[in-house]
């Protein structure tokens, strides 16, 4: 990341078409509203949502590479302590307290130089984490001579910490890339985009159901929409990534397509599972942290293995 | 394979505000760490600008519920009667706070409930209510409820008479009531003023007091009441 977000013509080029977005579907909202009278309350508060959420992401780009990791890792405890409040994890605080610390470690792993290279961000250390983590959760309920319930909460604790502080944690250290601007602004879009694309196709043409013991709301025509929409959509950003070819444009595109969904569908199950709707009302409109991040966790740690295999961070 | 037994927070599906409103608040592991951090401040600013001085803290009891009394004459009283209980006790103290005024904008709200752990009492619409809500919290094991039972803070420094709320709260349970006495707190920070100024304060503990036989009858509550400001009254040494 440069000292000056503003140099890098990647960030004034995303910065341009959001804000431009904004304020179309802004005006578009007013001219529902107070020109056609239609009822917008419910598209009213999701777009007050992004008007806080965008410009938020943006200042964490901003202020650098520290800043961003900085800013992912306080979502992702926003999002693990959902979690753990969600499913009941979070009365055991032990358990909480460990995954919690497990979180901030990959933070913490994602600003720090690599001892050998003197390179941002100590790659080989957030591999080994998950090792770590696992091994310290094992450790509570030994520590406490404790076997009833026990390995609910340990599976909870691993899903938590694994899922949604390491995957996701991914994101984070794309700060790191040489690329940094390109792949995180790409999937802070493109993943979003994915989302609404599928709601929409759904509402225009949806009829048959997509999963319907998962997630009632989601089709076959919203999933193969939101699809095809994000696989066109690397094209569409070819200067996020000057260094892809077509191989990665298109992986790229199936990640974002297919993991967008499967991320999506994952958060359903676990509340599906619980019996819950939402996973918070932190963000109004939007339900919980996780909520919004869902396909995010699933695809930023595919895309960045992708995007390292090829190119290298 | 039997299913998993999920049990969410009661509050998740609230937002971080509402949650702070709720009142009994459930245990929130970043509200509790915030709250041990703030508490250790305040209590290093009234040792060092307030010269804070408690005495008779051997009354305070262990291993029971308990209610504090005390004269109200400032801001600084519900802190320094909180610096006056073991650390570890500030999430299970909770002093009861108008309504009205301090869970209504906020900052007040949030320094209320994340640093004092203030009690929600509605002391106009339904008191009732309020109080009933102060016997659950007593029903707890090692909870202590800090009230003031003037209901507002003296204008002249003055111990006004005591509402017999309190009365009817313990009147014919074993429930220990702690007298206490703040020297010190109307000086340095009155009602008006928008900063504290750095004069000593003397909190003064009493030795509890019991109204397992009174009955919860008007007579019986003010007699109480009465009771309890005379045992306040009687702490003033200087």
């Amino acid at each position: 990341m440069t000292s000056d977000a503003f140099q890098s013509p990647v960030f004034r080029g995303y910065l341009f078409v959001l804000a431009g977005l904004l304020a179309v579907a802004g005006a578009l909202i007013l001219l529902l509203r107070y020109v056609l009278r239609k009822n917008v309350d419910h598209a009213w508060k999701a777009y007050r949502g992004w008007l806080i959420m965008i410009p938020l992401v943006f200042l964490a780009l901003y202020f650098g590479r520290v800043t961003t990791i900085v800013f992912f890792t306080l979502v992702s405890i926003g999002a693990f302590t959902e979690f753990a409040r969600a499913t009941g994890l979070y009365r055991d605080w032990g358990m909480t307290i460990v995954v919690l610390l497990g979180i901030i470690a990959v933070g913490i792993v994602s600003i720090v130089p690599d001892p050998e290279t003197k390179v941002h961000g100590w790659y080989g250390l957030l591999m080994a984490l998950p090792v770590y983590a696992v091994a310290a959760i094992m450790m509570i309920p030994i520590i406490r001579d404790r076997a009833k319930g026990q390995l609910q909460l340990i599976a909870l604790a691993v899903v938590g910490f694994l899922y949604i502080g390491w995957m996701f944690g991914h994101l984070a250290y794309l700060a790191n890339a040489s690329n940094a601007y390109g792949y995180l602004l790409y999937l802070l879009f493109a993943v979003p985009l994915n989302d609404v694309c599928a709601f929409t196709f759904g509402r225009i043409f949806g009829k048959r159901k997509f999963r319907p013991n998962i997630s009632p709301n989601k089709t076959w025509a919203g999933a193969i929409g939101a699809f095809a929409v994000s696989m066109v959509f690397p094209w569409l950003v070819r200067f996020s990534f000057p260094e892809f070819g077509t191989p990665e444009l298109i992986l790229a595109g199936l990640i974002v397509g297919i993991g967008g969904q499967l991320g999506d569908l994952t958060i359903s199950i676990i509340k599906r599972d619980i019996g819950i709707k939402d996973m918070g009302a932190v963000i109004e409109g939007h339900g919980g942290v996780l909520d919004r991040v869902d396909s995010l966790i699933y695809v930023a740690p595919l895309f960045f293995h992708m995007a390292r295999y090829f190119h290298g961070l | 394979m039997d299913d998993w037994h999920y049990e969410p927070t009661p509050d998740f599906d609230k937002t971080p505000i509402e949650r702070l409103k709720d009142f009994p608040r459930h245990p929130h592991l970043v509200l509790y760490t915030a709250r041990l951090i703030a508490n250790v401040f305040v209590r290093a600013i009234l040792h060092v600008w307030h010269r804070i001085e408690i005495v008779g803290r051997e009354h305070l009891p262990h291993d029971e519920s308990f209610v504090l009394v005390a004269n109200h004459s400032s801001h600084l009283d519900a802190p320094a009667l909180l610096a006056s209980l073991p650390l570890k006790q500030i999430h299970r103290a909770f002093p009861a706070a108008a309504a009205d005024y301090f869970f209504t904008n906020l900052p007040t709200l949030a320094f209320s409930t994340i640093v004092v752990n203030a009690m929600p009492f509605d002391r106009k619409e339904n008191p009732k209510h309020s109080i009933d809500v102060c016997r659950q919290l007593l029903e707890t094991p090692r909870h202590v409820l800090i009230l003031f039972p003037e209901g507002t803070r003296t204008a002249d420094g003055a111990i006004g008479p005591f509402k017999p709320g309190i009365g009817f709260l313990i009147a014919g349970t074993p429930i220990p009531i702690v007298p206490c006495h703040i020297h010190g707190a109307f000086k340095a920070w009155p009602k008006g003023k928008w900063i504290p100024r750095p004069r000593k304060l003397t909190i003064t503990i009493g030795e509890p007091l019991r109204f397992a036989e009174a009955r919860p009858a008007k007579e019986d509550a003010l007699a109480i009441a009465d009771a309890l400001r005379n045992a306040v009254v009687n702490l003033i040494t200087r």
